[in-house]
């Protein structure tokens, strides 16, 4: 009963420039964590094969440390690793693969699959048809000789691909690299194993999109893990198991504060964020000063804890109420100042009114830095 | 705040203590001299006030010498309606005590109120300075400072605006001077003061931004190229495998070696064509060959022909020639004897003309002969009479000095005889008639005179005689005078031979006569003979010579006249020929007996000859050359004849003749046949168009070997390619690019955030300044109002500035022309004092207004004031009086008399 685990999209060499840069760091290095552990879980299955449905670089001209990282990382398991190329690192003229194959970096337990042509598994008598790109984007559908395609009788047979299932993702209508939705079925699959999908997803009863095991966008449902796949006999319907293997918890997330217990709730929210975590937060909504202070102070201390927290807050006004003034001991003009700041965030030009904002915030900072500590304190 | 009382103890020169009660409300006037006590007053108020009571830097407050004391200052005052009492000593007994009415402040507490209340601060560390001093520090004018305003009213500031905005209603910001200077700062950290551009951090992350940006874009261009390469990669892979499988120049190449071969056989026929060429070139040079030996022949007999007729003209041309020789050989002779006559008598006139010239030279010779002769003998007459003459004058001449000698003896003589006549004694007589004496000699009768000049002897005829001894001796002696000249004289004349002085005189002018007529004589001598008679005779000699051998000559000349040369002449030819330059020759007549002409005639005759002679000789030589010409060209062809009769005449000639006629004829016919043959081979070479094949060789080879070209060079392409593209892929172009584009991205937040908060603060900035303006002009009205009020007291219609810092600035008066403006450190030192209290006065009316406690005390101000001006400000402070308690001290009691108050004197008041 073969088994097998799948899995794609691990985009090695990927950097994420919206972080800041340890952040980053990390967030890249995690790719790699992501594999080594893909290789402990194989081992630990036993698995006959890793499957690996394409974009295992995140581009063609990496370095070449990366390229010999990546097959390190793969030494946990050393059983048969079945790969092709995808889009982002398509078996070109001159690629990474024929880099990679030049550093004699790829070990002997690793098939690369450059052509399209059965590949046998004979212990497991499974014969994997590959679909590897040889292009970065064709309007063809490379999986259509899967049908043709012979294989010993008694093998079972498995796709491997990397591209669009056709008709399932609304907004890939006209996305290149497409492969029918049929395909398993026409082609007498008994698994097909597609990457490109960084969410994982089933398609049809044979037809998986694994996923990226390691999360990188915040727009990745369901991501951060691998299937383990058990085929019992040939005609049978897989047994498909999705194994986490992501470490970070990518969060887009937003809140709006209308009445003062929003904010109660938001902090909350915050208090929460741990080491795992990976949030974008956008707020909006009003508040005086003091609840801006109270959140501000927050996402600082959440900022700390969190591996990342992004806030925008470009969206909330802020509205000082007498209090606020009072106990920031804006008086005379320092007050008109205050009142026209805060009308000005109404502005019907966003810049303007942004600008008006950002003053008012620096404006009750310093004011509030040069309270007595005492009062500061008892706030 | 209105001080009621003082009393100060053991501080400075108040070794004992001083109290001055009653203290008015309003002026208060205090006068005494210099070193009364009236500075150490106001710096115990100070002291009071300012100086900590604990404070250690204050040991000038204690009088001089007395380490003990304990200075001390007692002031009672009311403040706000309140009864108020300030106790403070120093140095011994440390001791501050505040009463407010029935509140009792005590040490630093109630020095911290005091400060609170008049607006002023303690000095952290030691005495305390000018910096704290703020409202009384404006207030106070100290001795000399009524002038430095800007200064005071810059510590005074923060405490004005504080006292200020309680007036105002709390419209200024508390601490928002510092606020905005902390946005100032901030902003200055990410835009320039000026222009409001990025700098500092700011700037640097835009830089950084835009740099990773034009990274990242050559980056870019770099991973496209790259790309493109290996898309070009796959293409020419496919092409190379392509052209591998298929070959495509080898059909090429044996289309090549096809149209070689056909190239190859045409190239024989021509060759074929080029030997028949050459054959008939061949023929063509022997049928020339032959023609020219026929023409030879043919040459040869006509060139017999030309020698004979040029032989015969050559005869002719040398009978030709030699008939001129000898006519001009019969001309030459006649020439020669031609110049011999003319030479002949050229030699005749020549001897001619020596015998008239010897002739004419003898006959002037003979003539100026007898000239001489004559000249001479008048000359020897004129010496004869001259000689004659000077022994005249010798024998006239008398000498000059004995002429003088007789001149001056004779007057001598009668000078004496006058003496006598003198010294002599007179005897004059009357005698009767008939009567006579004698004397001496001598009678005498009648009536007359006698001078007796010696002792004389009268005799008296019939009376006797009578003596007569003149009287005196010298009478003698003149007479012994005279008779010795007299002697003398006589002896000169008999020396010269003379009777008298009168003979000599005729002498004398005897010898001048002759001496003339001898010097004419001598003139004549001259005239005749200026060189000497010897010159003269030998002149005479001389031409007596000349005249003798000229005779001699002729003599001579007279033996050759019947010489045969000049016979010869005279017997000549009956004719001669006269040839002249132009060669006329013409024949005349000569008469028997011929005249010898002139020299002149005779030597052109002869010159004309001998021309003649020598053109004539030039005519026959060339004449000769001319006929030897002819000989040798007669000579010539003579030969070239004889020559050219040899070669016509050879054996074997007639025999050669015709062969060479007959070899022509065989090859004419040759040459016909030959040139069929080429005509046949050149159309088969023209219709084969041997160009065009070789063109399709070279086409067929190109396109072979370009293909092939491109096989091998898409080789080497390919293999640069794999080569260019391992490296670059080696290098990591993508994974950089996306490193850049996280760093671009970190750069770019950056830069946006930096942004924000540079405008967030710039517009924060704009907002304070603005707003603080507003305020700012809102607190210089009342102060504007009141420095007016006092203004106007001063100088009518003028008017003060104020700037932000409540400071005084420029002031405008009206002057005559208009108005002048000038900055108020620019006014005079008296001016500037006279502002420098109204304007304390108006901060003190503003800070009244706001509730605060006033004081103004004025130590010895005023002093640089003119009387009206002074007057003025008496004017300004008794108002100022009305609203503030006034303390003014002076030493100048008689200036402030008309103030309204009654002075206090410090000496009445220590009494």
């Amino acid at each position: 009963m073969p088994r097998f685990l799948h899995t794609a999209d691990w985009q090695i060499g990927k950097l994420f420039g919206q972080f800041e840069s340890d952040e980053a760091a990390l967030l890249a290095e995690e790719r790699f964590a992501a594999v080594e552990r893909l290789a402990q879980l194989a081992a630990l299955q036993g698995v006959d094969a890793v499957l690996v449905a394409g974009d295992v670089f995140d581009a063609q001209t990496v370095a070449d440390r990366t390229i010999h990282r990546l097959f390190h990382a793969m030494a946990g398991f050393g059983g048969r690793w079945l790969m092709i190329p995808g889009n982002h690192d398509a078996a070109l003229a001159e690629s990474v693969w024929t880099r990679a194959e030049r550093l004699k970096a790829i070990p002997a337990n690793v098939s690369v699959c450059l052509r399209a042509e059965p590949l046998l598994l004979d212990s497991a008598r499974v014969a994997v048809l590959p679909a590897p790109l040889t292009q970065r984007n064709t309007h063809v559908d490379l999986t259509e000789w899967f049908a043709a395609a012979e294989t010993p009788p008694g093998f079972m047979r498995v796709g491997l691909a990397h591209g669009s299932v056709q008709g399932i993702l609304a907004e890939d209508i006209d996305s290149a690299n497409p492969i029918v939705a049929s395909r398993a079925a026409e082609a007498g699959l008994d698994y097909f194993a597609l990457g490109d999908w960084h969410g994982t997803r089933q398609v049809d009863d044979r037809t998986w999109y694994s996923g990226t095991p390691e999360t990188d966008r915040f727009r990745a449902n369901d991501s951060g893990q691998a299937l383990l796949v058990e085929l019992a006999a040939p005609g049978a319907l897989p047994t498909v198991t999705p194994v986490a293997i992501g470490r970070y918890r990518w969060q887009a997330t937003t809140a709006s504060l209308q009445v003062a217990s929003d904010l109660d709730l938001l902090l909350a929210r915050l208090a929460q964020y741990g080491p795992a975590d990976v949030v974008q937060l956008a707020v909006g909504g009003r508040s005086d000063l003091a609840g801006h202070r109270r959140l501000a102070d927050a996402i600082g201390q959440a900022q700390g804890r969190a591996r990342s927290l992004m806030t925008d807050l470009s969206a909330l006004q802020l509205e000082p109420t007498t209090e606020d003034i009072e106990a920031l001991a804006a008086d005379g003009y320092l007050n008109e100042v205050v009142v026209e700041l805060q009308a000005a965030q109404h502005d019907a030009d966003a810049e303007r009114a942004g600008t008006a904002r950002d003053a008012l915030v620096l404006l009750a900072g310093l004011l509030d830095a040069r309270r007595p500590a005492a009062k500061g304190g008892v706030q | 705040m209105k001080l009621t009382r003082l009393r100060i103890e053991q501080f400075r020169q108040f070794r004992t203590p001083i109290e001055i009660g009653d203290l008015a409300p309003g002026l208060n006037l205090f006068t005494g001299p210099n070193e009364a006590g009236k500075s150490t007053i106001v710096a115990a108020i100070r002291a009071a006030f300012f100086e900590r009571h604990r404070s250690g830097s204050v040991d000038d407050l204690r009088p001089w010498g007395d380490s003990a004391a304990v200075p001390t200052v007692e002031l009672d005052f009311e403040l706000d309606g309140q009864a108020c009492r300030l106790v403070k000593s120093f140095l011994a007994k440390k001791r501050c005590e505040l009463t407010i009415g029935s509140h009792r402040l005590d040490g630093a507490e109630a020095e911290d109120r005091l400060a609170e209340l008049l607006g002023f601060l303690h000095a952290g560390k030691g005495a305390s300075r000018a910096e704290h001093w703020g409202i009384p520090g404006l207030l106070w004018i100290q001795q000399g400072a009524a002038h430095e305003l800007r200064d005071a009213v810059g510590h005074a500031t923060d405490h004005l605006r504080s006292a200020l905005n309680e007036s105002l209603g709390e419209v200024a910001a508390s601490g928002g001077d510092e606020l905005l200077a902390a946005v100032q700062a901030q902003r200055a950290e990410l835009l320039t003061e000026a222009g409001g551009r990025p700098r500092g951090a700011y700037k640097e992350a835009l830089d950084r931004e835009a740099d990773l940006d034009a990274a990242l874009r050559e980056l870019d261009a770099a991973i496209v190229r790259y790309r493109q390469r290996v898309d070009a990669l796959a293409k020419l892979r496919v092409e190379q495998a392509a052209d591998d499988a298929e070959r495509p120049w080898l059909a090429f190449r044996a289309s090549e070696r096809a149209a070689t071969e056909r190239v190859a056989e045409i190239r024989r026929v021509e060759a074929g064509l080029a030997g028949e060429r050459e054959r008939a070139v061949q023929l063509e040079g022997r049928i020339t060959l032959l023609r020219s030996q026929l023409d030879a022949f043919a040459r040869e007999e006509q060139a017999t022909d030309k020698r004979a007729a040029t032989l015969e003209q050559a005869r002719q041309a040398l009978a030709a020639a030699r008939a001129p020789v000898e006519q001009w050989a019969a001309r030459r002779t006649e020439s020669v004897s031609a110049l011999e006559q003319a030479r002949a008598v050229l030699h005749a006139a020549r001897r001619t003309e020596t015998r008239d010239t010897l002739m004419r030279e003898e006959s002037d010779t003979r003539a100026k002969l007898e000239a001489a002769a004559a000249q001479l003998a008048r000359a020897e007459s004129a010496q004869a009479s001259a000689l004659a003459l000077q022994r005249q004058v010798a024998a006239s001449e008398v000498r000059p000095a004995d002429l003088k000698a007789l001149r001056t003896q004779d007057r001598q003589l009668a000078d004496l005889r006058l003496q006598q006549a003198a010294a002599a004694t007179r005897l004059s007589y009357a005698l009767e008639p008939g009567r006579s004496i004698n004397i001496d000699a001598q009678t005498l009768s009648g009536s007359g005179e006698q001078r007796l000049l010696a002792a004389t002897t009268l005799i008296l005829p019939g009376l006797g005689r009578l003596e007569v001894a003149p009287g005196g001796g010298d009478l003698a002696e003149l007479a012994a005078g005279a008779s010795d000249l007299e002697a003398r004289q006589h002896a000169l004349l008999a020396r010269l031979g003379l009777p008298s002085l009168d003979a000599a005189e005729a002498r004398q002018l005897e010898h001048t006569r002759l001496q003339a007529a001898l010097d004419a004589a001598q003139a004549t001598l001259n005239a005749l003979a200026p060189q000497g008679l010897e010159a003269l005779r030998a002149e005479h000699a001389r031409l007596q010579a000349r005249a003798e051998d000229a005779s001699q000559k002729l003599a001579l000349l007279a033996d050759e006249a019947e010489a045969p040369a000049l016979a010869a002449v005279r017997e000549g030819p009956d004719s001669e020929v006269v040839t002249d330059a132009g060669g006329h020759t013409e024949r005349r007549n000569a008469p028997h007996a011929v005249p010898v002409p002139g020299v002149a005639d005779a030597e052109a005759a002869e010159r004309h000859a001998a021309q003649s002679l020598a053109t004539i000789q030039h005519s026959l030589h060339q004449a000769e050359l001319s006929a030897a010409n002819a000989q040798a060209a007669f000579d010539a062809a003579t030969r070239e004849l004889t020559a050219a009769r040899a070669v016509v005449d050879a054996p074997d000639r007639a025999q050669r003749v015709a062969a060479a006629n007959r070899d022509l004829t065989d090859a004419r016919a040759e040459q016909a046949a030959l040139n069929a043959r080429i005509a046949a081979l050149q159309q088969q070479v023209a219709e084969a168009r041997p160009d065009i094949l070789q063109q399709d060789v070279e086409r067929y080879r190109n396109s072979a070997d370009q293909l092939e070209q491109r096989h091998r060079s898409r080789r080497d392409e390919l293999m640069r390619l794999e080569v260019e593209l391992h490296t670059e892929g080696a290098q990591g172009q993508e994974e950089r690019r996306a490193e850049l584009a996280r760093d671009h991205a970190q750069a770019a937040r950056r830069a946006t955030e930096l942004g924000r908060r540079a405008r967030a603060l710039d517009l924060l900035l704009g907002l304070l300044h603005d707003k603080r303006r507003a305020l700012t002009r809102r607190l210089q009205a009342p102060l504007q109002k009141h420095l007016n009020h006092y203004l106007q007291l001063l100088f009518p219609q003028a008017s003060l500035e104020i700037d932000e810092n409540l400071t005084p600035g420029p002031l405008t008066r009206p002057t005559p022309t208009g108005s002048e403006t000038g900055d108020f450190e620019a006014l005079s030192f008296g001016a500037r004092e006279q502002m420098g209290v109204i304007s304390r006065l108006a901060y003190a009316d503003l800070l009244a207004e706001a509730g605060r406690p006033t004081l103004v005390i004025l130590d010895d101000a005023l002093v640089h004031s003119d009387a009206d001006r002074l007057a003025q400000m008496k004017r300004v402070l008794f108002d100022a009086a009305t609203r503030h308690q006034i303390l003014l001290f002076t030493c100048h009691p008689a200036n402030w008399r008309d103030l309204g108050v009654g002075a206090r004197s410090l000496d009445a008041l220590r009494g």
